[in-house]
């Protein structure tokens, strides 16, 4: 068997061992669409933003393969760093994200950010999340602009 | 050479493999922002101070006596809305007795001297104010105290508060 034979052989068992008809589906992207924003906030008075507040909560939409589950996977910081390298903590609470096949903020499933989530995109192969969170400043805290980074990673399941 | 070719295809099966598993995540970030504001601060800055009253005399110190009228010094998040919420006594008292308070009148400003947005009120409950370009505000409370013909002599005290919130 000739060196082409061998790799035709190795592209056919990729294509059985991998995901179905993966090179001729939409490929995964992460978009992140709003900001989790807490406004104002008063030095020892917690702010509670809801993953259902439509306003303030932050929203990721995700596109990709159809009916496809994927793992949702957020990195999360502990704190906002604000003037002077002053910080204010953040916490995510066990049910603070949320997952919409529809994308539609009211018609969330609930999970605890801080674990790893199986969701499944819709027909069309879309999905958003959504999350809140807790700031909870001193009642010394500095005055002035707090912000963090929240990342999300999304992994496609075979 | 056949071991060779079984190498090459395994390497080339490795290789694809590797690039599908990358394909398969993606990930976006967002970002979390707040904004604390500067905490009020109010201090009682001057008595509110009747000095001598006759039995049977009223007599009123105005909040624009900068002598006599009582002052609160405020001091948050600049030109933020406040609310200004007053605890004022019917009466003072002077070892278990009373002299009414018939009447109270208050001066808020930007300023000292009563000359940068000065605006007179009623003193109450609930007031609107709006905090200066610094943050500051003072606020000056004067009254009216209605000593009987009888009244006692002594020295009255009460006690006003002033709380101030966003």
């Amino acid at each position: 068997m000739n060196l082409i034979c061998w790799l035709a052989v190795g592209a056919v068992l990729l294509d059985v061992a991998g995901p179905p008809s993966l090179g001729a589906q939409r490929p995964l992207t992460v978009t992140g669409a709003r900001d989790l924003t807490f406004g104002t906030v008063l030095p020892g008075v917690p702010r509670v933003i809801a993953r259902t507040d439509p306003a303030y909560s932050g929203q990721f939409d995700l596109k990709g393969p159809k009916d496809n589950q994927v793992l949702l996977a957020f990195t999360l910081p502990l704190v906002m760093t604000g003037p002077a390298g002053a910080q204010m903590p953040l916490v995510f609470g066990a049910s603070d994200a949320g997952y919409s096949q529809s994308e539609a903020i009211g018609s969330q499933i609930g999970f605890d950010p801080k674990q790893p989530f199986t969701a499944t995109l819709s027909k069309n192969g879309k999905g958003s999340v959504f999350i809140g969170a807790t700031a909870n400043p001193a009642t010394n805290q500095r005055a002035g602009a707090y912000t963090a980074t929240l990342t999300l990673t999304v992994t496609l399941l075979p | 050479m056949r071991n060779s070719k079984l190498s090459l295809a395994l390497l080339a099966l490795v290789a694809v493999s590797a690039g599908a598993a990358q394909a398969q995540s993606n990930n976006a970030s967002i970002t979390a922002t707040a904004t604390v504001q500067t905490p009020i601060n109010v201090l009682g800055a001057q008595q509110l101070s009747f000095g001598n009253v006759f039995p049977g005399i009223n007599k009123t110190v105005g909040p624009n006596d900068l002598t006599n009228a009582g002052r609160f010094d405020v001091i948050g998040q600049a030109g933020s809305a406040v609310t200004l919420q007053f605890t004022l006594p019917a009466t003072l008292s002077s070892a278990g007795n009373t002299m009414p308070i018939d009447t109270y009148n208050a001066i808020r400003a930007e300023d000292l001297g009563q000359t940068v947005g000065a605006v007179m009120f009623s003193p109450g409950p609930s007031n609107a104010a709006t905090l200066s370009g610094t943050g500051g505000l003072f606020v000056w409370v004067g009254a009216r105290v209605v000593p009987a013909t009888n009244q006692a002599a002594g020295v009255y005290t009460g006690s006003v508060t002033l709380t101030v919130v966003y």
